[in-house]
């Protein structure tokens, strides 16, 4: 647990980097800071691991005061992930990742095993071990910037915008990769970011922060796009936010339909005057079969269970709507998480949900 | 060997001693104080303009005054070498202060993060990542050095510069050449040992994608 008691920080040159932030960031959850440039989001984490001195309040962590604790022991408990991953130029990226655990007083022979295992946890095999950091790409650093902050096995995790210097295709898969890694080891995350979307994909509870450090509302993400507190917190938050909310929201109520299927086998004809769908040797939805005999592409599918990270059992609302929008029938095809056929999502059915109130 | 009545030999090493000792301990010396020019504006705006008002001093004013401020006796190779050194320093202050500058921000912001302390910082992550522009500076104070250890050779230092002097006042100029000759390939020895120290020590900085 991470607690920010009354946080001030005024600089030697007068400038208010934080008012008073008060905030705690749960053990075991992805607490998010967001916000505009200037609003201090990056002092806030700088004062955890004593990077910056605040010049009023107290910061404290599983209960105890930062400032009691020596500077260079207590950042070694603590993984930080930095923008452009700052990986050391001249160690190859086994000893990068070894970094922590050799300061931590491990004999080095230890601290490569123990890299190694961290390595391969972040998805980069044995034979990147050996290479310099300028040998890898953008993604790849950021991944072993994230495997040092893990090697010391620290219990909570500081990231400075990891991702904001990696491409869109990449940020969405190191995303992906972060929510994965945080399923398994539950760390306490405190994640700086100034893209809304990465903090509402990302956060358990986000908190937005106006210029100053003053903050402007600290919840659940769907609560955010819910029912934002102020104009500046509804305006960060940006347009779309009602559609953006449904991806939040379970589809509990919604029945799946029938739909008329047939193997996708070579001239396989569909029923007469439908729309038909054709599966695959694995029951998957393979492409739509039109009245008109023609193939068309399958659309967006409704994801019913498990795969959605979102979801416990049924799909997302923004799922079943998007499948019913996207789909060339009218209605849209419902694949279980291994992406087998489980039926058809009629777009009344949807709406009528929606109508009902349902978020 | 044995030439125009000096043993070569010897007054290679010589050369060589008095001009590689003073770059050794130039180094030792000017890298605490480029750390702190590094580390603190103020440092800087004294240090960096004082050891470069060092280098105004006319070497020869150096050599002789070295004595009186020593005590040591007027032909000591003593004085000759810590006037290198002063020279070697005056020129290696601001470059080492460079090199540290050279460091991205990035990486040692990494490095305090993850729990250096400022000793281990220097020694671990600095130094290593400052030694290509480093080497830049220690060639340069090599082979400014190497030059200037003839100037010795007036006051009496043997050094490839005595076969200059010498050779001047016998007017014979084949001694003179090899002194001029000797003491540059010299120096382009050194700086290529000073080259090949440097690249051996980052590997890392030819390493590009795909490699």
């Amino acid at each position: 647990m991470i607690e920010f008691r009354d946080v001030g920080k005024r600089f030697a040159d007068g400038t208010v980097g934080l008012e008073s932030l008060s905030l705690t960031a749960r053990e075991g959850e992805i607490t998010v800071l967001v916000g505009p440039s200037g609003c201090g989001k990056t002092t806030s984490l700088r004062t955890v691991n004593r990077m910056v001195e605040p010049t009023s309040g107290s910061v404290h962590l599983a209960g105890q005061d930062v400032a009691e604790a020596d500077p260079a022991l207590l950042r070694r408990g603590i993984g930080y992930v930095i923008q452009q991953a700052g990986l050391f130029p001249h160690r190859r990226v086994i000893d990068n990742v070894a970094t922590v655990p050799v300061l931590q007083g491990l004999p080095r022979r230890e601290a490569r095993a123990r890299a190694a295992e961290v390595l391969e946890r972040v998805g980069l095999d044995g034979a990147m071990a050996q290479r310099w950091p300028a040998q890898l790409s953008g993604g790849q650093q950021q991944r072993v910037g994230v495997a040092r902050a893990l090697a010391g096995d620290a219990p909570v995790l500081l990231m400075d915008e990891p991702f904001s210097a990696v491409d869109p295709v990449v940020r969405v898969e190191l995303q992906d990769e972060l929510l994965r890694l945080q399923a398994d080891l539950g760390k306490t995350i405190l994640f700086v970011t100034h893209d809304i979307d990465e903090a509402i994909r990302l956060g358990d509870r986000v908190a937005v922060l106006r210029v100053g450090g003053r903050l402007a509302q600290f919840a659940p993400p769907d609560e955010l796009l819910a029912a934002p507190v102020d104009d500046f917190v509804s305006g960060f938050v940006g347009r779309d936010r009602g559609y953006r909310r449904l991806g939040f929201v379970p589809a509990t109520a919604l029945r799946l339909v029938d739909l008329p299927t047939r193997a996708d086998e070579n001239g396989s004809s569909g029923v007469p005057g439908e729309w038909t769908v054709l599966l695959d040797g694995a029951e998957r939805p393979a492409a739509w079969l039109g009245p008109d005999g023609a193939r068309h592409d399958l659309g967006s599918v409704y994801v019913t269970d498990g795969a959605d990270a979102a979801s416990d059992g049924a799909g997302t609302l923004r799922g079943a709507l998007d499948a019913a929008l996207s789909s060339p029938a009218g209605r849209g095809v419902a694949v279980d998480g291994a992406g087998r056929y489980r039926g058809g999502v009629d777009t009344d059915d949807v709406l009528a949900l929606l109508d009902r109130g349902a978020p | 060997m044995r030439a125009f009545g000096y043993e070569i030999d010897e007054l290679v090493v010589d050369h060589v001693l008095l001009a590689v000792v003073p770059v050794l301990l130039g180094l030792v010396i000017a890298l605490p104080l480029g750390w702190w020019a590094h580390r603190s504006r103020g440092a800087r705006r004294v240090l960096v303009p004082l050891s470069g008002a060092l280098y105004t001093i006319p070497s020869l004013a150096l050599i002789v005054f070295i004595p009186v401020l020593l005590a040591t006796p007027i032909l000591s190779p003593l004085n000759v070498l810590v006037t290198l050194t002063i020279y070697a320093v005056a020129l290696l202050v601001r470059s080492v202060a460079e090199a540290l500058d050279s460091v991205s921000d990035t990486v040692t912001t990494a490095a305090v993060a993850v729990g250096y302390r400022p000793t281990g910082l220097l020694l671990g992550v600095q130094l290593p990542l400052a030694v290509p522009v480093l080497t830049a500076g220690v060639r340069v104070a090599s082979v400014t050095t190497f030059s200037m250890v003839t100037v010795g050779a007036l006051v009496g230092v043997q050094s490839l510069g005595t076969l200059m002097t010498d050779g001047f006042q016998q007017d014979y100029t084949a001694m003179v050449v090899t002194g001029i000759v000797g003491s540059i390939a010299l120096a382009f020895v050194f700086d290529a040992l000073w080259l090949g120290l440097g690249r051996s020590l980052t590997p890392w900085s030819r390493a590009r994608a795909g490699v």
